[in-house]
């Protein structure tokens, strides 16, 4: 029972962690693409990307990084 | 994974965890779900995105509706003609979303009387 | 190879501090953490190269905990998890184009904890309540229509169920508005995420100083007491997530 509640005080910690991580802070976009067959899809907040990143897998889809030089 | 320090960030918490443990992760994938990149899911995903505008734009117009018929200026035959309609209206939605296999929670309008449409 | 940043930090200028500092920390899978400075504000740095095996959950938590163990000795505005830049060159130059932005937001959070609150309602109890109450006020078939038919009936429910629902929003909004109010005068310095849910009403972050850390988590525990109907989870204290005012294309 204490365990229980132990374990419970850690899943709201992490989420709380995860919110703060994803969602917050400076933001620079030097973000993530997402391609496909070399075609530069979507810009991707790393939130989505890591929720689908297990769909992700078995698709071929190449992550590439923007260019942050082209400024 | 869980932090080598500062494992619990917890320094008051007044209610059963469940209640808090479930209210922030609903929010966590109501706001991750919405949007899925994967071209599986996609046509199930823009069912629910546009059924889920469609039936924001019914309850919208259902409320006015019933502002309507409370104010008192109607006729009868209007009133009439008004409830059908309103109706109609929401049994095809039942259908609708009957037809796609998704629920009210589906369209993150479970929550009672109080939608949480963000 | 690529570089991820993990926070702005105050570095004062004592750059040998700061790299005896991260020479304690370790980076994200075991990376190494380095600074790149410029006028007494650095970059926390690490050679990391994302990719779709490596990117999950796990790694934004050890992401987070760098962050953490950083914030325990400086001044630092955390960065989103998952900015990738190329190299050390453009990293700097983002340091020295935005220099004055970054100066300004560390030294509004210098010496400050950041502290969480949610704030969830007893729906259940509430609403009965409200029920209750707007379940006395009779509404009668006869004050709306004067025949009764099949759609009738229907528009009657509905008036009725619309009846509670403007009740319950209302209830709601000013509990809402009642417990932002107290909130700001413990700690003026807040933001609010309002909401209308069946469990979360507030969302509420706090920049406290830290000598008032405990005067802060106590006001709380006394505004809990004062609210029977509502649910309190204090979290913290976290860097400074919420109070970080900086975008940059």
């Amino acid at each position: 029972m204490q365990e229980n509640i132990i374990n419970q005080s850690k899943n709201i910690t992490l989420l709380e962690i995860l919110d703060r991580v994803l969602n917050k802070g400076v933001v620079i976009t030097g973000d993530i693409v997402i391609s496909v067959a070399d075609i530069d899809l979507v810009y991707v907040g790393l939130k989505l990307l890591l929720t689908s990143v297990e769909t992700m897998r078995e698709k071929r889809l190449a992550i590439v990084k923007t260019s942050q030089e082209t400024k | 994974m869980i932090l080598a320090m500062n494992e619990n960030k917890i320094l008051l918490n007044s209610a059963p965890m469940d209640e808090f443990e479930k209210a922030i992760e609903k929010i966590e994938n109501t706001a991750t779900s919405r949007i899925n990149a994967t071209p599986d899911n996609a046509s199930h995903g823009l069912a629910k995105l546009v059924l889920t505008l469609i039936e924001l734009i019914r309850k919208l117009v259902e409320k006015q509706a019933i502002r309507r018929v409370e104010g008192g200026s109607l006729s009868e035959d209007e009133i009439e003609r008004l409830g059908e309609t309103l109706m109609k209206l929401e049994m095809k939605m039942e259908d609708l979303k009957k037809t796609f296999n998704l629920t009210d929670e589906d369209l993150n309008l479970d929550l009672g009387p109080l939608g949480d449409l963000m | 190879m690529e570089k991820i940043i993990y926070a702005i930090v105050a570095s004062n200028r004592s750059h040998a501090k700061l790299g005896d500092l991260m020479k304690g920390i370790q980076g994200i899978s075991g990376s190494t953490l380095y600074a790149l400075s410029f006028k007494g504000i650095s970059v926390a740095v690490s050679d990391f190269t994302p990719s779709k095996f490596t990117i999950n959950k796990g790694l934004a938590i050890d992401f987070a905990r760098v962050i953490e163990e950083l914030s325990q000795s400086v001044t630092l505005l955390p960065v989103r998890f998952g900015t990738f830049l190329k190299s050390d060159e453009i990293i700097n130059q983002l340091l020295i184009n935005h220099y004055d932005s970054f100066l300004k937001n560390l030294h509004q959070v210098e010496n400050k904890y950041e502290f969480g609150l949610k704030v969830l309602w007893d729906y259940e109890k509430c609403s009965e309540e409200i029920r209750v109450k707007v379940a006395s006020e009779e509404v009668k078939a006869a004050d709306y229509f004067s025949t009764s038919t099949v759609y009738t009936n229907y528009l009657l429910e509905k008036i009725k169920k619309n009846r509670l629902e403007d009740a319950l929003l209302k209830h709601i909004e000013q509990l809402i508005e009642e417990v932002s109010r107290h909130l700001a005068q413990i700690n003026p310095d807040c933001k609010f995420k309002k909401m209308v849910t069946n469990n979360i009403i507030l969302d509420a972050f706090f920049l406290v100083k830290k000598n008032k850390k405990d005067e802060f988590i106590k006001a709380i525990e006394a505004l809990k007491q004062q609210q029977a109907d509502l649910q309190f989870l204090l979290t913290g204290p976290w860097p400074p997530y919420s109070f970080v005012d900086i975008a940059i294309d």
